[in-house]
């Protein structure tokens, strides 16, 4: 089933177009790997698509009902959740306290029914010591942090914007598994935004690749790591 | 802190602060109303800054509440009583319509903004002269609430800044910390909480707004009149800024402990030097702002290893 649609996806910046003609499905159950040289338009892609900003042409259904210009509060309430390539923790809260966000405000929850399930996600995610503040966090546990936060939307596509990013191996594979045990669990339509290929090839069912904002390739990676235009675009642009 | 500790030192001042005209004279009576006034705008300051908007604009309100309630005292023929919350409303209700041209606003903007508000205010009833009395103000010729009596006049403002207390306990301890802080930390990722941020800016600035105008209400209630240049004056949008950040910021505690402090200090100085007190806020803001961002609180909460609200 289709849970999210782009159609004819636009996004221009003064002269630069970042997203340009953008048309692809989201599918339930699926997790899907957005790649593309630096500054092909991953993050523009994701902020378009999770309302932080407007497009300038094109459309965006979500479920089959026009959200093209729905505010981003809104589409966190009605099932889009994302995390952002930059880390945002919320310094003054706790741990456990910037994971109950989520289902405060996209779900409603009262401040118990919100630290209740908060703390049933810290679990999944493999999170311990939740009283602790976020300083005193490791990178994995931020990352952690952040996708549970995003979990609590209770949500029905995610987009994760480079949450491997500065892991070492070990935490990476730790966070393949976690992600695709989520995934499979809530049978999630994922979009994930990854440098390192050999995380698209663990983690992903397909690929679309996008290139100064345009949409060059999908398929499978096996399939799309030997087109010819996509080799060229990595190595064009020396990524 | 111990919990049960806290309890007991917070019961304590409230038995102490309600029980006070019982044996203190008119004029220590006074001071602490003062410091009461300026405790309680202190907090509602704060309140706001949770969310990261700083407020210069409580002079504006507090005075727009001080107007509301004496003109519907001499005008509208209100009882004294009602025109208490008839000034917070009058400035709720201001906030909120002002709120919707403003609260989109950000950083230095925004504080910019709520400082012309209050001059806005003021220049307005400044000229309509025949309505608000002018530049020469307006007096309550009778119907002063209590008589005057100078102990009521104490527990009415010390029921303003229950109040002001009050509220920001729940601002603290409910929904709208965690929407705050929020925002405060960083407004796209709020969004993608599902934080409607125009909505929750705009409680907290209706909600700090009427509580500024009670306090105006109150102000002229126990003095009996109101000018422009006193109920507008700047001390009311300096001093309980100071007093907050010189306490701490982000919490009830701090700013009370500051107000406690620099209330008391403000009160000499007025005495010592009656044009030149601005001037020490000023230099206690710039002093606090570059050497102790977190107020005293936050020194004391990081000598003893605890955590401390983070200003960036
Ligand atoms: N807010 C913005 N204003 C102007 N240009 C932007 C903005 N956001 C992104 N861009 C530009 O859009 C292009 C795509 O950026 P981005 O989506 O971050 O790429 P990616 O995530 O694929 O590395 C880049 O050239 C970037 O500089
Ligand atoms: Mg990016």
């Amino acid at each position: 089933m289709t849970k999210l649609e782009t159609a004819n996806l636009t996004r221009r910046f003064m002269g630069l177009v970042a997203v340009n003609n953008v048309s692809f499905k989201l599918e339930q159950g699926e997790i899907l790997g957005i790649i593309g040289p630096n500054g092909a338009g991953k993050t523009t892609f994701i902020n378009l698509v999770s309302g932080i900003i407007m497009p300038s042409e094109g459309t965006i259904t979500f479920n089959g009902r026009d959200i093209t210009y729905m505010p981003a509060h809104e589409r966190a309430r009605l099932g889009i959740a994302r995390t952002y390539q930059l880390i945002h923790p919320l310094e003054n809260l706790n741990l456990i306290e910037n994971v109950m966000i989520g289902s405060i405000f996209a779900k409603g929850s009262s401040l118990k029914e919100a630290r209740r399930k908060a703390e049933r996600l810290c679990e999944e995610m493999g999170l311990t010591n939740l009283e602790r503040d976020t300083a005193k966090l490791t990178i994995l546990e931020i990352k952690k942090m952040e996708i549970a936060r995003a979990l609590a939307n209770e949500p029905e596509v995610l987009f994760l914007d480079e949450v491997m990013a500065g892991l070492n191996s070990d935490e990476t594979k730790d966070l393949i598994a976690t992600v695709k045990k989520i995934a499979a669990e809530r049978k999630l339509a994922v979009g994930v935004v990854e440098h390192v290929m050999g995380v698209i090839r663990e983690l992903t069912n397909r690929v679309i690749v996008l290139e100064s904002g345009e949409l060059i390739a999908e398929g499978p990676y096996e399939e799309v790591s030997k087109n010819p235009r996509v080799i060229e675009a990595y190595l064009g642009g020396a990524a | 802190m111990n919990r049960n500790l806290s309890r007991i030192i917070a019961l304590s001042a409230g038995a102490i602060a309600i029980a006070l005209p019982l044996f203190a004279g008119d004029y220590p009576l006074q001071v602490a109303r003062n410091v009461m006034m300026y405790m309680a705008l202190a907090i509602t300051w704060d309140m706001l800054l949770r969310s990261g908007q700083i407020s210069f604009g409580i002079a504006g309100l507090f005075g727009l509440g001080a107007y509301a309630g004496i003109l519907g005292m001499i005008r509208g023929g209100m009882p004294a009583w009602l025109s208490i919350p008839f000034a917070a409303f009058v400035a709720g209700f201001a906030a909120f319509l002002i709120g919707f041209m403003i609260l989109r606003l950000r950083a230095m903007y925004f504080s910019i903004v709520t400082l012309a508000l209050g001059e806005i205010f003021r220049i307005i009833i400044h000229n309509l002269h025949d309505f608000t009395g002018g530049p020469e103000g307006i007096v309550i010729q009778q119907g002063v609430i209590f008589g005057g009596s100078s102990s009521k006049l104490y527990w009415l403002t010390l029921g303003g800044l229950a109040v002001a207390i009050a509220a920001s306990y729940w601002f603290e301890h409910s929904k709208i910390h965690f929407a705050l802080t929020a925002i405060r930390n960083n407004e796209t990722s709020a969004k993608s909480s599902g934080i409607d941020i125009f909505k929750w800016l705009l409680v907290a600035f209706v909600v700090t707004s009427a509580i500024q105008g009670l306090l105006g209400g109150i102000f002229v209630q126990s003095y009996g009149f109101a000018t422009p240049e006193t109920v507008f004056s700047a001390d009311f949008t300096l001093l309980p800024l100071a007093m907050a950040l010189l306490g701490g910021v982000y919490s009830t505690v701090g700013p009370i402990f500051g107000a406690i402090l620099l209330g008391l200090v403000a009160e000499w100085l007025k005495l010592k030097i009656p044009y030149g007190h601005l001037v020490v806020y000023g230099i206690i803001i710039i002093l606090v702002i570059l050497f102790m961002p977190n107020g005293l609180l936050g020194r004391i909460r990081q000598t003893t290893g605890k955590r401390a609200g983070r200003t960036a």
